[in-house]
């Protein structure tokens, strides 16, 4: 399920090079994450035959995954989810993976009001980026933002309408904030038990020797 | 004149009450296009979610304009919790909390309705029967 506000058009490519087998929707309103909660991609639910969500995930890579971020990389993902969802295909609710009625519990929790009141105002935003108004879709997608600062669809779905160079700057500032300065991860972990990768967002050049080099010197 | 009101990821253009002050007055005959709500003898239904209307209330929220009947839907928003932003002529409705409470208590995965890339209608409940893999990801 491709989110994406500039629709179609915005993600047929990619569609295309995957060649799936699997059905595939577009999305441009985000209606789906909002229905279940979702607040980053790649995001995933599994439900049963039943209808009933048995486990809910964010950073959830079929694979490990090495990203180009605009002047950076990052590594993003590991198998650890594909595995577990075959596991889960395999066994059901024999699954180890499954979670139990407590962990639904405390995974699927009640929004409070202003992340109620960010929906609408990001949907608000949308409308008008459709629309052609981009004055009052900056505006909406700043109240989204300050309303909701933690939901990283709202954000970078925002910045991504200034200019997607503009997007990818403001998604490292803002995980290089949060990683020196707070215990805020991109994603929140999905609890696999052989989850091994390093999840923060981090931006391969910022460690490079010759980097550390050059900072090290700065610093003198 | 119209007005547009974002619900339910959705577009609809309903009619304008000349006199509406500042309010979200909704023609009962739009009512469920637009929001998904209808009126009924037991109060405004979402689906299986009844709401009765407070008795003191109904008067003031179901009036006679422009020849038409129609329900003042952001004070009913406002009573059941559900945001709403507006900016012009343009309404938007965020999700019912009464919605998303029965849902996170059943864990029954919430329904929805999208067109797929081959034109086809995709329902999650007409899955029902099937194990599910739902999976989100964008451009960006």
């Amino acid at each position: 399920m491709a989110q994406d506000s500039g629709g179609p058009k915005a993600v047929d490519k990619w569609f295309d090079r995957a060649s799936p087998t699997y059905r595939c929707v577009v999305d441009p309103t985000h209606q789906i994450s909002s229905l279940f909660g979702w607040v980053n991609v790649p995001s995933a639910a599994w439900i049963d035959e039943d209808g009933r969500i048995v486990r809910s995930n964010e950073g959830v890579y079929p694979a490990e995954t090495t990203y180009r971020f605009g002047i950076g990389k990052v590594r993003l993902g590991d198998g650890a989810f594909a595995r577990a969802t075959r596991d889960w295909i395999e066994r059901g609710a024999d699954s180890e993976y499954v979670w139990s009625s407590r962990e639904l519990a405390e995974r699927l929790r009640p929004v409070d009001d202003d992340t109620l009141l960010a929906e609408a105002t990001f949907k608000l935003a949308l409308h008008f980026e459709a629309t052609g108004d981009s004055e009052r879709a900056r505006r909406h997608f700043a109240a989204a933002e300050h309303l909701a600062p933690d939901n990283w669809n709202y954000l970078r779905q925002g910045w991504t309408h200034t200019g997607t160079a503009y997007a990818h700057l403001k998604v490292l500032r803002r995980t290089n904030h949060l990683r020196k300065n707070t215990d805020k991860s991109y994603y929140d972990p999905t609890g696999l038990p052989d989850e091994n990768y390093h999840r923060f967002v981090e931006p391969e050049w910022l460690w490079t020797p010759a980097v550390w080099r050059v900072k090290q010197l700065l610093r003198r | 004149m119209t007005l547009i009101i974002l619900a339910n990821g959705k577009t609809n253009e309903v009619s304008q009450r000349t006199d509406a002050n500042g309010a979200l007055w909704v023609r009962l005959d739009e009512l469920r296009g637009a929001t998904g709500w209808q009126m009924k003898p037991e109060g405004a239904c979402l689906g299986e979610l009844c709401v009765p209307l407070p008795p003191d209330r109904r008067e003031d929220w179901i009036a006679d304009a422009d020849d038409w009947v129609w329900f003042c839907y952001s004070d009913f928003a406002d009573m059941i919790g559900q945001k709403h932003v507006r900016d012009g002529d343009v309404w938007s409705l965020g999700s019912v909390p009464e919605v998303r409470r029965a849902g996170l208590e059943s864990a029954i995965a919430p329904d929805f309705e999208v067109t797929e890339r081959n034109g086809d209608t995709l329902r999650l409940s007409d899955l029902r029967g099937h194990k599910v893999v739902l999976f989100t990801w964008s451009s960006w």
